[in-house]
């Protein structure tokens, strides 16, 4: 029970029995609004028209059980890679839109955007109609994916954690696309490409690299994340051995370890190698290394950080940079090797572009 | 100082509900998906005269889908938020305090981030394991914060604020713990999010429930208004007024926690509305909590509505966490209401 209020409401023009009072109204008129709303949901549409289309059911990476249309004709990508693997199948003209990330191929800068991969507009995408959006787990948040799938909108989620689970992801996604053949087109010349790097690597022992996430604080890979399975398809190992995807680790573990080859994403031409180099061999810690003092610094194309058709490129120029020795005899080349031995890297960089770009064609 | 009134505190009340329900009407035609007023008045048109099937698809999924159920879970945290935060000022009798101050944030995170490590797919199971997280903190700090069998103020606020570095060192121990995409859903929650859909497909029911709980929470709070009043003049006093302190406390403690667990499972830690707002509230309307009570809990809807139109719509198509907002929006209205009542 509560206590009788006389005792010392009689100073207040307000007593417990209005407060009561009040709190009841406040009730119904929330009652009231709540029947309102009740009854405008009523009112919506329950089969909305988009509904009506043939639709073939699937599950994906993720295990989610998701319904998309046979026809695919308007595609929606929430993050980089998905954007270039859609390129790289020649369905660039069915992409409706893309996210503000989005930078390769030249062409998905032009496409209208829905925000960024992790915070996108959801309206921004439902006014789009896409008849499929996709989306990755290396990127992208799951309650994203969720959200759009609760207002009936088709969404595949790829989660690719290897090089082959990427290429099975592409091969997947074409199919779903109606690209089925350029899927296996494109899957089969990009297992060609790595094929040929593993002939040429398959005897020789994998180089210890560290692979520099971030340099302050220093932040490395894992071992089950794709670049650690594409730093193997091009003959080298991380130094670090850890079941997070983004470890943190010590500069002392570092210079106990002594990685052979420091890796650092970021293109060539952003930044200069020697004075990156010079800047690293005055800083504590890092002028400790054998690898910083002997110049044993690799700057990696920015493909390696996506799961994308472009990764096969960037382990190709790891595994030239990392064996120089055998990528430049020719004697087991390709057509599509490089004869010259003097090759920089930033030319290896230009050349695998131009190859990237005759592959979207 | 004019006396308080029945009529005052309705008249003002309605004057926010209208404030808010302009700020409902702006934010549902604010976005990356363009609706003008002709928009609303002619789908209103089509749904009364039963033609439903001339609304475009995309429209009812953004208005129906998308940014009322975001409106609605907008106006319901803030709310919540705002109202547990008058409510804990006074209890702990200290302007400082915010529904966070007692640890129920890093509780509900806590019990989300095991959820994400435990069962990582599973919908639901972040709000209810957020709000196991809220309400076994609550309990915790609730027995450590006793003396002598009594609540007693600066013992919980101790009790509470130990309790939430514990948790949080918890925390920065687990998320060392978890890979890359259940770490970016937890970036997002401990930041506050208002996108992430609801956990069942029934919306209005989900939301109906929410509403449910928040009235009854607040009604109680409110109920012990009078009483507050007199226990922010000092305990004693009240006491000799012939107040049930303890009665008035653990009732203030219970409601304030639950809304507090309420806004934070359902759309994680939103900061500065539950320390900003009733503040706000008091330098505007007065210090009495029967007043301040509903005003803090009409004005903290309107901070969160704003915000989050603002989060939509300020980078737009990207958007930005609501938490950020509220922070950026609400420090300098803050220091210019300080700053005027101190002249």
């Amino acid at each position: 029970m509560w206590r009788p209020a006389s005792l010392y409401s009689r100073g207040f023009f307000v007593g417990r029995k209005f407060t009561r009072a009040l709190g009841q109204v406040f009730c119904m008129i929330y009652l009231l609004a709540f029947c309102g709303a009740m009854q405008a949901a009523a009112a919506a549409p329950h089969q909305t028209p988009g509904l009506k289309r043939a639709m073939k059911f699937v599950t994906d990476e993720t295990g989610r059980r998701v319904a998309i249309p046979f026809s695919v004709q308007r595609i929606v990508t929430l993050a980089p890679d998905l954007t270039e693997t859609v390129y790289a199948l020649g369905l660039g003209d069915k992409l409706a839109a893309d996210t503000t990330f989005c930078d390769t191929p030249p062409a998905a800068k032009l496409k209208p955007h829905i925000g960024a991969p992790q915070t996108p507009s959801l309206e921004a995408i439902v006014a789009m109609h896409p008849d499929l959006v996709l989306a990755t787990t290396s990127i992208n948040r799951p309650e994203t994916a969720d959200a759009l799938l609760r207002l009936g909108i088709s969404v595949y989620t790829s989660d690719p954690h290897t090089v082959r689970g990427m290429l099975d992801s592409i091969a997947r996604m074409a199919d779903l696309m109606g690209a089925n053949e350029q899927g296996m087109a494109l899957v089969t010349q990009l297992q060609a490409r790595l094929d040929a790097v593993h002939a040429r690597l398959a005897e020789l022992p994998l180089v210890h690299v560290l692979f520099v996430v971030w340099e302050d604080p220093l932040i490395t890979i894992g071992q089950n994340t794709f670049i650690a399975d594409a730093l193997r398809w091009a003959g080298a190992e991380s130094v670090i051995v850890a079941d997070q995807n983004w470890p943190q680790v010590s500069m002392e573990e570092i210079v106990r370890l002594q990685p052979e080859y420091i890796l650092f994403t970021g293109n060539h031409s952003e930044s200069n190698g020697d004075n990156e180099l010079n800047r690293l061999r005055t800083r504590p810690g890092w002028k400790a290394l054998k690898a910083i003092e002997m110049g044993h610094v690799i700057r990696v194309d920015d493909e390696i950080t996506k799961p994308s058709p472009g990764l096969v490129g960037a382990i190709e120029q790891i595994a030239r940079e990392l064996h120089p020795d055998v990528f430049s005899s020719g004697a087991r080349g390709e057509s599509f090797e490089l004869q010259d031995g003097m090759m920089t890297g930033v030319v290896a960089s230009i050349w695998q572009k131009r190859e990237r770009d005759f592959c979207a064609l | 100082m004019r006396p308080l009134t029945p009529q005052r505190i309705l008249g003002i009340c309605a004057l926010l509900c209208g404030v808010l329900f302009v700020v409902c009407v702006v934010s549902l035609r604010m976005g990356a998906y363009p609706i003008s007023v002709r928009d609303i008045v002619s789908t209103l048109f089509n749904v009364a005269t039963g033609r439903r099937e001339e609304i475009p698809v995309e429209f009812w999924q953004v208005v129906f889908g998308l940014r009322l159920p975001r409106i609605a879970l907008g106006i319901l945290v803030g709310a919540s938020l705002s109202t547990a935060g008058a409510g804990f000022q006074a209890l702990l009798r200290n302007p400082l305090a915010d529904p966070y101050v007692l640890g129920v944030s890093s509780g509900a995170a806590l019990g989300a981030i095991i959820s994400l490590i435990v069962a990582p797919h599973t919908v639901g199971a972040i709000q209810l394991a957020a709000f196991v997280g809220a309400a076994s903190t609550i309990t915790a700090v609730y027995f450590l914060g006793r003396r002598g069998g009594q609540l007693d103020s600066p013992t919980l606020l101790l009790a509470g604020i130990v309790a939430a570095s514990f948790l949080s060192a918890i925390i920065m121990f687990l998320l060392t713990m978890v890979t890359g995409s259940e770490l970016r859903s937890i970036a997002f929650w401990l930041m506050g999010d208002l996108t992430a859909p609801p956990p069942t497909t029934n919306v209005l029911g989900w939301l109906g429930f929410l509403f449910f709980v928040f009235i009854v929470a607040a009604g109680a709070m409110y109920t012990t208004s009078s009483d507050l009043n007199l226990i922010l003049t000092g305990e004693q006093e009240a006491k000799h007024l012939g107040v049930n302190v303890n009665r008035v406390k653990f009732v203030v403690y219970i409601a304030a926690s639950v809304l507090t667990g309420l806004a934070v499972s359902v759309s994680g830690a939103i900061g500065y509305v539950g320390l900003l707002v009733p503040h706000v509230m008091r330098m505007l309307f007065g210090t009495d909590y029967r007043m301040l009570i509903p005003t803090a809990a009409i004005g903290g809807a309107i901070a969160i509505v704003l915000a989050d139109t603002l989060a939509r719509t300020v980078m737009a198509p990207t958007e930005l966490p609501v938490g950020a907002m509220t922070a950026l929006a609400g420090a300098p209205v803050f220091i210019y209401l300080m700053r005027r009542r101190m002249r």
